[in-house]
């Protein structure tokens, strides 16, 4: 196992690599967008532009420009400054990741609780009321787009403009003091990030454990008399809840990179308001800090969810 | 492109700028010093109302501003916090749209006979915040302006300015200083130009480049590549962003929140702005329009950054009455016509368009009368040489009826040579326009007028960023209308308004063009050159003549001279100020 953590691990570097590189052509190499024309402002000169490149050290060997990049990147993770207002990127970035963990696993634990649960009591009473009550309200969930979903919430349940104050609303968390008023200001984002995710899970989770419940080994531990809560839970989940371990850890890692449109309902200031608004201004140096970022999120909780696999399935060996 | 950069659409480079003017004309010249100022007698003074002082302020705001460096910031947002924090030679009251009044100055900047020096004398006592705290003196405008030039700094105005002695054209790599700026003592400071445009450049002082920056301070962070000054940035205004001992602002957050507190060493009686608020926030992550304008007009103590959404406007007549004003965005949206191809090359035809032209559908299509008036000529409202261009009204058949006349359009296809009163030929017109609305819908408008007249009319989407820089600033790509495009005041000078959109010697064919409609008429480029040297009312004059010598040569089709909707939450009295039309947060107080 720790020879295969290890490969993992310097595949994630290679794969780093790899994507640092993509990155770095798509917005330096080929035409989307001239980095010296958008740090210089409204219809430089051409005289302007050549000076800016300079600056930038665009006017050097392509070759020399990637090298000082990955060097940049890897050896201080220094992802160089804005485009539109000269900050650093890093320290913004850094200072954007609790906001957006915070938020991310917090609506993770409330999905998959609610989905897994959602999803087992519907297979376990297929073809009931509460089977099509849990479904179609799932299917519900899944076709409410998380932009109306939050303006709804906002507009019925929170405390300054909703009809209903009930909660905390867009731009509380940053009003917020302390992680348990954080936690109390993320209440909503994560009931309507989650709610979507939810109804995945729980759809997923159901029809794999209908596909488990009817196999032998099932069928044999009942016959030794288990409990059918056993029979379920220990036997049954744990089979049918690997597929939701791998889903859950892409989701994660995803996100990552920003749940963009919660955070931009609710105003919280996480890494996907950051890439939101460096793409509406054209901002390639953060568009670019913000994607290396996310790719580092999937690569790393791709190698956990593959760890986590193995010790949940022990078919699974490396 | 953002909210905000609408305002400054085209603004665009000013190379066109008022300075590359011959001087001709010179039988205006004036005997002797005069006060170079654009006022007008009989220009509009608004009512502020009186606040209450104390009280924390919260702006929502959708995006974060550009750089809070005096020298960099080129962007309406950007300038709102400027000017509270700043002191500039000249600024704006929200009192009144049309005449600067003087903020670091002591009166009135004096222009020589020659038009070829100004001169400005300080006023005496004023003091920058922490760490710096010393008194303000005049070479601390000079080191500002010639700061300003160099790459690091990345000024982007440069050319209002490089009409100064030893200035260079453009941003340079070094820093260099100007012969042209005298500090013959603290107090007084003498720009020689080296062209006669001591007027156009007088209007300009209101640009945040001439605040103060000391320059034993702020030469370490000037140094670097770029200059970091943006992030320790030393106010001399009424309010400072929250800084730490060694001048680091610790109250801004990028794409996040600033945090505006009194600066303590200002000085009250050293400035015509009352600063009533104890504190302000501004949060620049509040990117729901929607969901900020509800929060502002039933929360607390709060103000949005700009126009509230259009599904949000009418409701403001019937609930929020004492919660919203209108301001005059000093600017004009239009179509231009390209004068150097066909069909457009034909007077008649151009004069056939805008009589056709239904511009209450085009205003319409950009939100209705709540987003602006329709525009009858170019120099908007509240603008020196506004009223002298005809105010409201228009002389002009062609562009009397705001929803078209059929008849006086095809009178002038007629005069044109079509005697159906329609089009006839094969020429097609090629229109750009921005893929998203509203440019996108104003320019489907255009073409439906244009199929009226019987062309045959080529509708091509961009991104915005495209419009201009790809299609309609490059002559060589023959576009023969641009479907989006507006101009906006940097300052209140109507030279500022009309060269570069409309002076024939201002064309550049190699691209950054922004004479869309490529006027080129020697009658028209030799009155600007004239009015380029006049002042006060005779200088209004000449400009809203200008404005109607162009509107007889029918090269664009202005239709809507744009207003700007700022709200505010119940125990505010906002104040909106014209210059950048934007709430003022040195006007603004808490009930």
């Amino acid at each position: 196992m720790a020879f295969y953590i290890v490969k993992r691990l310097l595949w994630t570097v290679v794969l780093m690599v790899l994507i640092s590189a993509i990155t770095f052509l798509l917005f330096y190499v080929l035409p989307t967008a001239d980095p010296a024309a958008l740090r210089a402002g409204r219809s430089p000169s051409p005289e302007t532009l050549a000076l800016i490149r300079e600056q930038l050290g665009l006017d050097r060997p392509l070759i020399e420009q990637f090298w000082s990049f990955l060097r940049d990147l890897f050896l201080h993770f220094d992802l160089g400054n804005s485009f539109v207002n000269n900050e650093p990127v890093r320290p913004t970035l850094l200072d954007r990741i609790p906001a957006t963990l915070f938020l991310v696993f917090g609506a993770a634990i409330v999905w998959v609780v609610v989905g897994v649960t959602i999803g087992i009591v519907s297979a376990v009473f297929r073809g009931t009321i509460w089977d099509r009550i849990l479904m179609g309200g799932a299917l519900l969930a899944i076709s409410a787009p998380v932009y109306w979903l939050g303006l709804i919430g906002l507009f019925l349940f929170s405390e300054d403009i909703g009809k209903f104050g009930l909660l905390p609303g867009s731009g509380a968390y940053q009003d917020a003091d302390g992680v348990l008023g954080q936690a109390h200001a993320l209440v909503m984002p994560w009931i309507v990030l989650s709610a979507a995710f939810a109804a995945v899970y729980a759809r997923l989770l159901r029809a794999n454990l209908l596909e488990t419940l009817s196999e032998d080994y099932i069928r044999t531990a009942r016959a030794k008399g288990l409990s059918e809560r056993r029979v379920v839970l220990q036997h049954g989940l744990r089979s049918a809840g690997t597929p939701i371990v791998t889903v859950l850890g892409l989701d994660i890692g995803i996100l990552f990179g920003g749940a963009i449109l919660t955070e931009t309902v609710f105003n919280i200031p996480g890494v996907g308001r950051y890439a939101f608004e460096a793409i509406s201004r054209g901002d390639l140096a953060t568009i670019q800090g913000t994607t290396v970022f996310l790719a580092l999120g999937v690569a790393l909780m791709s190698l956990l969810v593959d760890i986590i696999y193995a010790f949940l399935d022990p078919r699974v060996r490396y | 492109m953002t909210r905000s950069r609408l305002r400054f659409l085209l603004l665009a480079m000013l190379a066109i700028s008022a300075f590359a003017f011959a001087a001709c004309g010179g039988d205006d010249d004036e005997d002797s010093a005069s006060s170079g100022t654009t006022s007008n007698e009989e220009a509009p003074v608004a009512d502020v109302p009186e606040g209450k002082r104390g009280g924390k302020l919260l702006e929502l705001a959708a995006g974060d501003v550009d750089y809070l460096d005096p020298g960099h910031s080129y962007y309406q947002f950007g300038f709102q916090t400027i000017y509270a924090m700043h002191k500039p030679l000249y600024s704006f009251s929200p009192t009144d749209a049309q005449k600067a009044q003087p903020d670091l100055a002591d009166g009135d900047p004096v222009i020589s006979p020659d038009k070829k020096t100004v001169t400005v004398k300080l006023k005496k006592g004023v003091k920058y915040a922490p760490p710096v705290g010393r008194e303000v003196v005049a070479k601390d405008v000079k080191y500002a302006i010639e700061r300003f030039f160099t790459i690091n700094v990345g000024g982007q105005y440069t050319a209002y300015f490089n009409g100064i002695d030893g200035a260079p054209k453009e941003n340079s790599k070094e820093f260099k200083t100007f012969p042209g700026i005298e500090t013959p003592d603290d107090y007084t400071l003498v720009f020689k130009l080296t062209k006669p445009v001591g007027v156009s450049f007088a209007a300009a002082l209101v640009m945040p480049v001439t605040s103060p920056v000391p320059e034993e301070y702020a030469k370490k962070f000037d140094e670097k590549n770029p200059s970091t000054y943006n992030t320790n940035v030393v106010a001399s205004g009424p309010y400072m962003i929250e800084n730490n001992a060694e001048g680091k602002l610790t109250g801004y957050v990028a794409g996040k929140s600033i945090k505006l507190i009194r600066n303590p060493n200002w000085d009250p009686k050293l400035d015509y702005k009352p600063a009533y608020l104890d504190e302000i926030e501004i949060r620049t992550n509040a990117s729901d329009a929607n969901v900020a304008a509800r929060q502002v007009l039933s929360g607390s103590k709060m103000i949005l950054d700009t126009n509230p959404p259009a599904q949000i406007l009418p409701r403001l007549e019937r609930q929020f009455k004492d919660q919203f004003t209108q301001v005059a965005s000093g600017g004009y949206r239009y179509f231009p016509m390209n004068t150097t191809l066909p069909p457009f090359d034909d007077v008649n035809v151009r004069k056939a368009v805008l009589a056709i032209f239904d511009r209450e559908a085009a205003v319409k299509a950009r939100g209705g009368a709540f987003v602006g008036d329709i525009a009858t000529h170019i120099l908007p409202p509240d603008f020196p040489g506004f009223e002298e261009a005809g105010g409201l009204e228009t002389d002009l058949d062609y562009m009397k009826n705001p929803r078209g006349d059929a008849a006086v359009a095809a009178k002038y296809m007629k005069a044109a040579g079509f005697d159906s009163g329609k089009y006839e030929g094969d020429e097609e017109v090629f229109i750009v326009t921005a893929n998203v609305d509203p440019g996108k819908a104003q320019a489907e408008v255009a073409k439906a007028q244009l199929e009226k007249l019987g062309f045959k009319v080529r509708l091509r989407t961009v991104p915005q960023d495209a419009v201009y820089t790809e299609w309609c600033q490059v002559p060589s790509k023959k576009v023969n209308m641009c479907g989006s495009a507006g101009w906006f005041k940097d300052f209140a000078d109507a030279e500022s308004m009309l060269v570069p959109t409309f002076k024939g010697a201002e064309i550049r064919k190699d691209g950054g063009n922004n004479n869309l409609g490529q006027l080129n008429d020697p009658a028209v480029d030799k009155a600007m050159d004239a009015a380029a040297l006049l002042e006060g009312d005779e200088r209004n004059a000449a400009w809203g003549a200008i404005d109607k010598q162009i509107m007889g040569l029918a090269p664009v089709v202005p239709f809507i001279w744009d207003k700007t909707t700022l709200i505010w939450s119940k125990d505010v009295v906002g104040v909106g100020n014209p210059y950048n039309s934007l709430v003022d947060l040195t006007f603004t107080s808490i009930k």
